[in-house]
């Protein structure tokens, strides 16, 4: 089977797909396929969703996801932090030259390692304003993967999120229209994300103190969050602000 | 309202057209550093912007250049096939109700809401021409990252094969098909924006 032939085969089977164990069996099969023996797609986080509905869907060894979830790894795990920094797929080796490793992440590659994951191969699947996920496929330690499927896995992944995004927007419906921000609180939301006060605000942008904190308080309310910090890191996620907007000079 | 350009006349006299041609320069020469021509330092133009090129065009509040595409023949010679054929594991589709999207641009000085609202307004126009003048299928290549957004706009998307490596980017190539059905599948992610489509006329040159 031409390569390419594998991944229409796979987007056949979940092109119309509506729920998540046939989604599970196609990607087991294509990984099958391709050479790995596990794969997981995950959603890493979805800050506006409440998290039981994110999908997971893996074929781990049982251990290994019971070691993973005591140790609340999702938050934190490695492989996930690499897969925001990129949009291309990565060999779990390249992880160490794409983010800064502590002690602890060098301990959760071993401990998979020694729970029977070796090297894998990621997808990264990020959609701005939305979901960040990946899809992953693993191989026993000590088992190499093959470097000419990779592509394919490249592929499969890519599609394999996008099934999986929409099994989640039928669970979990976003409800349209998102909270909005109006210019002027995006701008002042923009100055906190930058660590300014409140009163400094209001000197930058020649508007009354307590102008600034009423725009402020609005937009906490819009996006149902209390504290300032969370309030960037929302504006940020939902793309009312961007990295871009405040790292500007 | 968004604006559709056809047959445009070189040299482009009209300002939402060089405005156009300097924020491809700025989004594609500049920030993402591809190597393609650019005309008296402030242009992008290549050997496509001919007179068979079709131009979508979003407007900002101020008259000026928010996002544009470029819509190219799938009869003639186009970028998938002349310059991308590798990514394709067989012929592209192609024909007169096959159009390849190219140079999707979004203004770099737009904040992150203002690129996004505008991302959702080029992408509802390239539904309306479509259903509007009897196409039924856009081509094109992407970036992974951006492939991925594409697919999460939720319209019918297949690959046509197998991404590559190109110039140290990963590229794939991508079908998307356009029926009536698609405005309520751009509707159920949140992007749709319905809007009448313009033509922009030019003067006869004297």
């Amino acid at each position: 089977m031409h390569p390419f032939d594998r991944a229409e085969a796979f987007l056949r089977d979940v092109s119309e797909t509506s729920n998540e164990s046939e989604l599970a069996d196609a990607l087991a099969c294509v990984s099958r396929e391709l050479g790995f023996t596990y794969f997981a797609l995950t959603h890493h986080v979805d800050i506006r969703r409440s998290p039981e509905n994110a999908v997971r869907l893996h074929n781990y060894p049982g251990d290994w996801v019971e070691y993973y979830d005591e140790n609340s790894l999702g938050v934190s795990d490695p492989v996930h932090r690499a897969s925001h920094v990129t949009s291309v797929g990565f060999a779990w080796s390249e992880i160490p030259r794409m983010i800064a490793m502590t002690a602890k992440d060098h301990e959760i590659l071993m401990r998979g390692e020694g729970r029977g994951i070796g090297d894998g191969f990621t997808v990264p699947a990020n959609v701005p304003g939305e979901s960040n996920g990946s899809c992953s496929f693993a191989n026993p330690t000590g088992t190499a993967m093959r470097e000419e499927d990779l592509p394919v896995a490249q592929l499969v992944g890519a599609f394999a999120f996008e099934a999986a995004r929409r099994l989640w927007r039928v669970r979990s419906p976003l409800i349209y229209p998102l909270p909005q921000l109006t210019d002027r609180q995006r701008e002042c939301v923009l100055w906190v994300a930058r660590g300014k006060s409140d009163w400094e605000i209001s000197r930058i942008l020649g508007i009354q103190h307590e102008t600034v904190i009423r725009h402020l308080k609005q937009a906490r309310e819009r996006f149902g969050v209390g504290k300032r910090t969370m309030l960037a890191i929302h504006a940020l996620f939902d793309g009312s602000i961007s990295f871009n907007d405040i790292l500007k000079r | 309202m968004v604006s559709f350009a056809q047959s445009i006349p070189v040299p482009f006299n009209l300002p939402a057209l060089r405005e156009m041609f300097e924020a491809r320069k700025r989004v594609f020469v500049d920030l993402l550093k591809w190597d393609i021509p650019v005309l008296e330092e402030r242009y992008e133009v290549d050997q496509f912007d001919d007179e068979d090129a079709t131009y979508l065009i979003v407007p900002d509040g101020q008259g000026g250049h928010a996002g544009s595409a470029r819509l190219l023949k799938t009869t003639q010679s186009h970028i998938l096939d002349t310059l991308f054929p590798e990514l394709c594991a067989a012929p592209p589709p192609r024909g007169p109700r096959v159009l390849e999207i190219t140079r999707f641009c979004l203004g770099r000085q737009l904040g992150a809401d203002a690129r996004l609202e505008t991302r959702n307004r080029l992408v509802s126009a390239l539904v309306a021409y479509a259903l509007e003048h009897g196409i039924e299928t856009y081509t094109g290549v992407a970036e992974m990252g951006w492939l991925q957004q594409i697919l999460a706009f939720g319209w019918r998307c297949r690959p046509l094969g197998l991404p590559c490596i190109i110039d140290g980017k990963m590229l794939g190539a991508l079908r998307i098909d356009i029926t009536p059905e698609t405005p309520g599948l751009l509707e159920a992610n949140g992007i749709y924006r319905s809007a009448p489509l313009q033509r922009l006329e030019f003067l006869e040159a004297a």
